[in-house]
């Protein structure tokens, strides 16, 4: 179970073997950079791929994100080897199917951590439900390490193959998929990295408008985990994702209309149809943390990044 | 679908283009027809089958040693199995299987099983009754027949199965088994629609993830038949992100910018199956054809 909420509101996944990605990625405002060694990287490069993450995780780290690294399903223990040094936060695991895999993971990511010189149990892992075996065993998956933390997928360029239907047909095709992983995060106290259906008929993974929309949607669904392709997203994820200042004020209002009732003796009061309660305090205590967790999130980014033009001035 | 008690629906039901035929010994019979309608089986599956189509026989659970020795005759390609509610229903449909291909000199294990969903029980359970016989090929959900095992007055505004039919969708694929069934509301209402709507229902039906139709009546064959078949501008476009994506390999990238999207390995894979899905429709479609063509000489 998490013991502190991680703020991955956005982040960028690119193949790690195209400099000019890597080298301009610290720049893009990201909460996350998701350096990628599978499906956007050459087989034939596979082994080079992993070499360079060593030196790709400071880099992309200069500007306050945190570094992960999508590993192949296939090359697990190559790619571990490969990629476990101080400064990556999270490894990401695609086409996540059984538990046994996870465990797997976490067992040589534990050796690698105590021969590194990482504090035991700070790689996170992303395990990717990309599948119908993954949805179908999703709970024994979410539950099998307590390094997954943020569980989500179902959806996607390899569900849609798996399931066999076109992407972008305009109708909730995953729902179940995406509900069913849901609810095991949510049994387990995870994360769910999910979102509500948002209609995108083009397949664009680079409309700023459409990743507000959907960020948004998925802020007031109650989900926090962002993540996209393009640079263009980044930051309309990062403020789709951030409560407006409006719902400050008002969770503000709420909680202070809350106390009162608390003073009174009563447990509700309904003023012109806006019910307050423990349930509505709740949410707004919610909310005021998760912005004071962004605007943690934002002021460090700032001064990473000024850190840097600091340097090279 | 067709009753086998109705002569002219069965004589006409090989001429309709429909890559299955189901001849129903179950719910299209009557009670007091049934031992009759066991008697028209055996010529019934060499008339449904003129046209290439596999043909299939739905029985009675009730009924199933009698029925699958009334069914199992050269040309059938198995049982549809309805009120399937547990693997033990399952295994036992297997074993009269067996048993039926012993007797006939037919190839152990030739015979497959369509599973037919009709109860909360049998989806909530679906995992265990698709493993429980290697015969399994496909499984759909009754939704007609389900709606009233929850007392569900069907509505064409509402869909009752969202997770229903994506938990079958589900866990037929991560078992390797086909999906069939169609989108709301034809799966609780099904009726007569015009070419293009039926054309649309069907096209969502294969993008949930189903792999075929059941068809009540011959006129959805035909949209039914379009929907699943890749289309030429899809092959067209796949065509082309297979061209973009292998001159980005060799430039030493797999993720590439196409139309908007971006194309990497998930991608390629997808155009590789949308291309060998149209071959393979083609070819299927040409078997009827020649099929088609030698009956009718």
């Amino acid at each position: 179970m998490a013991d502190h909420v991680a703020v991955h509101r956005s982040g960028l996944t690119m193949p790690v073997v195209t400099p000019r990605f890597i080298d301009n990625a610290w720049r893009r405002g990201c909460d996350f950079i998701n350096m990628d060694l599978e499906d956007s990287v050459p087989q034939h490069m596979k082994g080079y791929a992993r070499t360079l993450i060593k030196d790709a995780i400071a880099n992309v780290t200069k500007g306050g994100a945190e570094a992960f690294t999508r590993i192949n399903h296939d090359l697990v223990l190559a790619d571990l080897e490969g990629i476990i040094w101080p400064g990556l936060a999270k490894v990401n695991y695609p086409k996540a199917e059984y538990a046994e895999e996870i465990e797997l993971l976490d067992r040589i990511i534990s050796r690698l951590e105590r021969e590194r010189g990482i504090r035991p149990g700070t790689v996170e892992i992303g395990a990717n439900i990309e599948t119908s075996v993954g949805v179908a065993n999703a709970y024994d998956i979410a539950a099998a390490s307590p390094r997954v933390r943020e569980f989500g997928g179902a959806g996607g360029y390899d569900m849609s193959r798996d399931l066999g239907v076109e992407m972008f047909v305009g109708f909730d095709q995953f729902v179940y998929g995406k509900g069913e992983v849901e609810l095991a995060a949510s049994a387990l106290g995870l994360e769910p990295h999910t979102a509500p259906f948002t209609a995108n008929t083009t397949g664009s993974v680079g409309d700023p408008d459409r990743a507000f929309r959907e960020a948004e949607a998925a802020r007031k669904c109650g989900f926090r985990v962002g993540g996209g392709l393009h640079p263009n997203v980044v930051e309309p994820q990062t403020r789709g994702f951030t409560p407006t200042h409006e719902e400050v004020d008002e969770a503000q209002q709420v909680l202070e209309q809350y106390r009162q009732l608390e003073v009174s003796g009563e447990t509700w009061s309904d003023t012109d149809g806006k019910i307050i309660d423990r349930y509505e305090a709740a949410r707004a205590r919610k909310l005021l943390e998760w912005s004071e967790l962004c605007a943690a999130r934002d002021q460090e980014k700032a001064e990473a990044a000024a850190r840097v033009e600091a340097a090279g001035a | 679908m067709v009753p086998v008690t109705n002569v002219g629906f069965v004589q006409g039901s090989w001429r309709r283009g429909a890559d299955a035929i189901t001849l129903d010994l179950e719910d299209g019979v009557v009670p007091a027809s049934k031992a009759g309608a066991r008697a028209l089986v055996g010529d019934a599956v060499s008339v449904a089958g003129k046209g290439a189509a596999e043909v299939f026989v739905r029985v009675n659970k009730e009924f199933l040693v009698a029925d699958v020795e009334a069914s199992v005759w050269p040309g059938l390609a198995g049982i549809m199995l309805p009120k399937v509610e547990s693997p033990e229903d399952v295994i036992e449909a297997s074993d009269v299987l067996t048993s039926a291909e012993r007797e006939r000199g037919i190839e152990p294990g030739t015979l497959s099983i369509i599973l037919l969903l009709e109860s909360a029980n049998a989806v909530f359970r679906v995992r265990e009754i698709i493993a429980a016989s290697e015969r399994v090929s496909q499984v759909g959900l009754d939704e007609s027949d389900l709606s009233a095992s929850l007392g569900i007055s069907s509505l064409s505004e509402y869909d009752p199965f969202v997770y229903a039919r994506g938990r079958m969708a589900i866990e037929a694929t991560a078992a390797g088994v086909q999906p069939i069934g169609i989108a709301h509301p034809l799966g609780t209402l099904p009726r007569l629609l015009s070419g293009d709507d039926m054309l649309k229902v069907a096209t969502d039906s294969k993008n949930l993830g189903f792999k075929g139709i059941i068809c009540p009546h011959p006129s959805w064959v035909s949209s039914v038949n379009t929907a699943f078949t890749p289309t030429e501008s899809q092959v067209d476009f796949y065509t082309q992100v297979r061209d973009v994506f292998a001159q980005a390999i060799a430039a030493g990238t797999a993720a590439v910018p196409f139309a908007g999207r971006m194309i990497d390995v998930p991608v390629d894979e997808w155009a590789k199956v949308v291309i060998a899905t149209s071959t393979a429709c083609s070819l299927r479609d040409s078997e009827k054809q020649t099929a088609l063509e030698a009956a009718s000489a």
